[in-house]
C-alpha cells in the first residue's frame, strides 16, 4: 500500500538523451540530415534476390490490405533504382505476412523482423486497434478514405524497407524532407502531404544503392548522395610528329571508400566527359573534344592529331540529377614535333 | 466518473464479463483438448490470490469481422489442465497478469470501463471496477490487495494518470502518477504499458509513441518517480535493481538491446541486434537478461543487466521461440522464477501443434509447461 506520498521527477532524462544515442550509434550508422536512410544492422539479402512471401495461416489480412501490400512490393521493384532485393507474393512463399497481434510489441502500425540473408516476417495491425490516442484506421479499408486513416501500401512500403535493410530517415528538423523518404519513424496520416507515397524516396533508394549497388555502370546515383569521383586520363603516346594521331583514354570511378559501400569503386559509364587542353606554361583550360564511351566499363576514349603541344585533362562535370561529384585527371603532356612540311599553319594549333 | 462500488462487491454472474462473455468459438487448447465455451461464474469472497498457481495462462487475440477488429478473444488455462477457456471481450480489452493464478481482465464497451479477476483454477470470477473513464491497463499491485489503473478520457482521449485503488473497494480511487506531458519527441500516446520490476517493488509506467517510449519508474511505497525519456529507447523488456532493459527504437527486429542505470542515466548497449528477450535470473537469484541472438531466434545469450558475462544459451531445437513480455506475445504464464518460455513464434499456442515448454535458465533443464505446474 503506498504509505507516503513523494513524487520526484528526477532529472534522468536529459543525461539518457545523450548517452543512448551515443550507445545505440553501434547497429546503425547515424547519418546527418538529408543523407541516405541509416543502414540497420545485419546482413543483406543476395543482389536482386527475389523474396516471396505468404499470408500468415490464421492471420491472413482482409483482401483490400493484401491488394495495398503487393502494391507495395510492386513498388519496391519499380522504384528500388538498385540491386536491392524485390519481393513477390507467392503461395509457397516462405516469408509469412499476417494480420492481428503478431509480436509486434508496442510498436504503432506494423512491424517485421529481418533475418537477412534467410528471410523476414511482416504483421499489420488490424482495422480498428485501439490506441491511447483513439482507433486505427486504415484508408483501404474504406470506400471513401477518412481524414486520419493511414495508407497501407505507403506502410508496407516502410516496411519492406526496414526488411531490405533500411533505418528511419534523418529530416530535418522541420521535416520539409519528409518525402525524401518513405523510411520515416513517424507515420502521416492522411491527407498530410506524404501519407500516401507509393515510391521508395531518393533516401531510400540512396542506402539502397550503399547496400545493394547500382544496377548497371550507367545508373544514376541517388540525388540523396554525395558520392565523390576520380576520373584518371592516359594517352597513347607522350611526344608524336607534327599532326600525328593521339588516342586519349579516361576512366571515371566512384572513389574507393568503404563508406560507399557496395558503390565503393564502381567504374561510372554513360556519363558526358570532356577532355579539355591548355598550351604549356598556361592555366586556362578549354574544351577540346568530347570523349565517347568505350570499353571496359567506365572508360572513356578521343582519338585526335595533333598539331602543337599542350596539356590535356578529362573532366566530369556534376550532373543536376544525380549524386555524383564533380572530379578532373591530372593532366597530362603531349609534346608534338615542328612542322616540317609545308604547307605550314602560321600558328600553333590544331 | 463513475465509480462502482456495487461492481466492487462483485456482482451476480460477474456482469462485467457476462456482458460481453459471450460464448465462442471453440478451439483447442495448449495441451490440443477442445477450450471450453465459458461464462465466468461470480466468485465468493473477496478476491484472494492462490498458491502454487505456476501454469497459468492467458492469451489474447484479435476478433475479427471483415477484416477490421469486432473485439477481443481471450483464452485462459492452466497447464496440466485438459481444456482452456475462451470469452469474449470488446474491441478495447486488455489483460494482465497471471498473478497467484489470478488474470486481471479490462473491457470497455464504448461507455463504461469495467475490471474482472478471474481465478482460473476456481473458474470464477470478480468483478473489481467500473469506470466512465476508459481503462486502458491495469494490474495488480504486489500485495495483492491494490488495483493499479491507467486511463485516458472517453470523449477526448485525453491521458488521465496512473490511479490506484484497493480491491475491497474500501476507499475511492486516487491518482498517483499524473499525466505524461507531452512531447513532440515522442508524439500522441499509442501504447501505455504497466510493468512491474524484477522484485515488484517498482512499477514502471511505460508511455509509447509510435515507436519510442517514455518511463516513469513509480516506487508504490514512498511516491518517488524516475523519469527515462530518451526518443532512442523503445518498449520496455523490464526493470530489476536499479537498472531498465528496453529495446532501442525499431520498427522490429533484430533491435538493439540497451540497459539504462537509473542513478546517473548512463547507458550499455547489451547488444547491436537482439531479438525478443525477457528478464530472468542466474543461479544465486542475480537478475540477468535472456534474448534471442539476431530475429531468427536460433541461438540465445544470456547477460548481466550491467552487460557483464555474457554467455550463450541453446535455442529450442524444436523452432519454439523465446516468448516475450504481454505486450509482444500477447499472453502470459505464471511461472516459477528463473524459468523462461518457448513457444511456437513466441506465442502462447491455443491450437496445440507445439506445445509451450519451460527452460530453467540456472541449470537448463527444459520441461513441458504443464509438467512443472503439478
Amino acid at each position: 500500500m503506498i504509505t507516503r506520498r513523494r513524487r520526484r521527477g528526477r532529472a534522468v532524462s536529459l543525461l539518457l538523451v545523450a548517452a543512448v544515442a551515443a550507445t545505440l550509434a553501434g547497429p546503425v550508422t547515424r547519418i546527418a540530415a538529408h543523407s541516405p536512410d541509416p543502414a540497420l544492422g545485419g546482413d543483406t539479402f543476395v543482389q536482386d534476390g527475389r523474396l516471396l512471401y505468404d499470408w500468415r495461416t490464421g492471420a491472413v489480412p482482409p483482401a483490400a490490405m493484401r491488394t495495398a501490400i503487393n502494391a507495395a512490393a510492386a513498388d519496391v521493384g519499380d522504384t528500388r533504382a538498385s540491386r536491392a532485393a524485390t519481393f513477390d507474393f507467392d503461395t509457397a512463399g516462405a516469408n509469412p505476412i499476417g494480420y492481428g497481434t503478431g509480436t509486434c510489441g508496442v510498436n504503432g502500425l506494423a512491424c517485421f523482423t529481418r533475418d537477412a540473408p534467410n528471410g523476414f516476417t511482416m504483421w499489420f495491425r488490424e482495422q480498428g486497434r485501439v490506441f491511447d490516442w483513439g482507433t486505427l484506421k486504415w484508408c483501404q479499408m474504406y470506400t471513401d478514405a477518412p481524414s486520419g486513416c493511414y495508407d497501407v501500401e505507403t506502410i508496407a512500403l516502410d516496411e519492406f524497407g526496414h526488411v531490405e535493410g533500411l533505418g528511419h530517415h534523418v529530416n530535418y528538423s522541420d521535416d520539409s524532407d519528409y518525402t525524401d523518404a518513405v523510411v520515416q519513424t513517424y507515420s502521416r496520416t492522411r491527407p498530410r502531404a506524404g501519407y500516401n507515397m507509393h515510391v521508395l524516396g531518393v533516401c531510400d533508394v540512396a542506402q539502397l544503392q550503399i547496400r545493394y549497388d547500382i544496377p548497371g555502370a550507367s545508373s544514376k546515383y541517388s540525388t540523396c548522395l554525395d558520392v565523390a569521383t576520380v576520373m584518371t586520363l592516359s594517352r597513347s603516346a607522350a611526344s608524336v610528329v607534327y599532326g600525328g594521331n593521339v588516342t586519349f583514354t579516361a576512366t571515371l570511378k566512384v572513389v574507393t571508400d568503404t563508406a560507399y559501400g557496395r558503390l565503393s569503386g564502381n567504374p561510372v559509364s554513360g556519363r558526358a566527359v570532356r577532355l579539355q587542353r591548355r598550351p604549356p606554361g598556361t592555366t586556362t583550360w578549354s574544351n577540346f573534344a568530347t570523349m565517347t564511351a568505350s570499353s571496359p566499363t567506365g572508360s572513356y576514349v578521343v582519338s585526335t592529331r595533333l598539331y602543337s603541344s599542350a596539356e590535356f585533362r578529362a573532366v566530369f562535370s556534376a550532373p543536376t540529377n544525380e549524386g555524383l561529384r564533380a572530379d578532373g585527371s591530372p593532366a597530362v603532356a603531349v609534346a608534338v614535333g615542328s612542322c616540317t612540311t609545308a604547307p605550314c599553319p602560321l600558328s600553333t594549333g590544331r | 466518473m463513475l465509480e462502482s462500488r456495487w461492481f466492487r462487491r462483485a456482482g451476480p454472474a460477474v456482469a462485467t464479463l457476462a456482458a460481453v462473455a459471450a460464448v465462442v468459438v471453440i478451439a483447442s487448447s495448449t495441451l490440443g483438448a477442445p477450450a471450453r465455451t465459458w461464462v465466468p461464474e461470480a466468485c465468493s469472497g473477496a478476491p484472494t490470490m492462490g498458491s502454487s498457481t505456476a501454469g497459468t495462462w492467458y492469451r489474447i487475440d484479435p476478433a475479427l469481422d471483415a477484416g477490421a477488429l469486432a473485439g477481443q478473444r481471450l483464452t485462459v488455462g492452466r497447464a496440466g489442465d485438459r481444456g482452456a477457456r475462451q470469452l469474449d471481450l470488446d474491441a478495447e480489452s486488455f489483460a494482465a497478469g497471471p498473478v497467484g493464478g489470478t488474470i486481471l481482465v479490462g473491457t470497455d464497451d464504448g461507455r463504461h470501463s469495467r475490471l474482472s479477476l478471474i481465478d482460473v483454477a476456481r473458474g470464477c470470477a470478480w468483478s473489481v471496477a467500473e469506470t466512465v473513464d476508459v481503462i486502458r491497463t491495469a494490474t495488480l499491485g504486489s500485495d495483492g490487495a491494490t488495483l493499479f489503473e491507467y486511463r485516458v478520457d472517453r470523449r477526448t482521449r485525453a491521458d488521465l494518470g496512473l490511479w490506484q485503488r484497493p480491491l475491497d473497494g474500501a476507499t475511492p480511487p486516487s491518482r498517483v502518477l499524473p499525466p505524461i506531458v507531452a512531447d513532440a519527441r515522442f508524439g500522441p500516446t499509442w501504447l501505455t504499458d504497466l510493468v512491474w520490476s524484477y522484485d515488484r517493488r517498482s512499477l514502471a509506467v511505460q508511455s509509447c509513441g509510435e515507436l519510442a517510449c517514455r518511463v516513469r519508474v513509480l516506487d508504490p511505497v514512498i511516491g518517488e518517480v524516475q523519469l527515462v525519456a530518451d526518443p532512442d529507447v523503445g518498449d520496455l523488456v523490464g526493470i530489476a535493481g536499479d537498472r531498465l532493459v528496453a529495446h532501442g527504437v525499431c520498427r522490429g527486429l533484430p533491435c538493439p538491446l540497451v540497459s539504462v542505470d537509473l542513478h546517473d542515466g548512463s547507458t550499455t548497449v547489451l547488444d547491436h541486434a537482439a531479438g525478443q528477450a525477457v528478464l530472468s535470473r542466474d543461479a544465486d537469484g542475480r537478475p540477468l537478461v535472456v534474448h534471442e541472438v539476431g530475429a531468427a531466434g536460433r541461438t540465445l545469450r544470456i547477460v548481466g543487466l550491467d552487460g557483464q558475462h555474457p554467455a550463450a544459451l541453446d535455442g529450442d531445437p524444436d523452432g519454439r521461440r523465446l516468448v516475450g513480455g504481454p505486450a509482444r506475445s500477447g499472453g502470459a504464464a505464471e511461472t516459477a522464477a528463473g524459468w523462461i518460455l518457448f513457444g511456437p513464434d513466441g506465442r502462447l499456442p491455443i491450437d496445440g501443434a507445439l506445445r509451450p515448454v519451460l527452460r530453467h535458465v540456472p541449470d537448463g533443464r527444459t520441461v513441458p509447461l504443464d509438467e512443472v505446474s503439478r
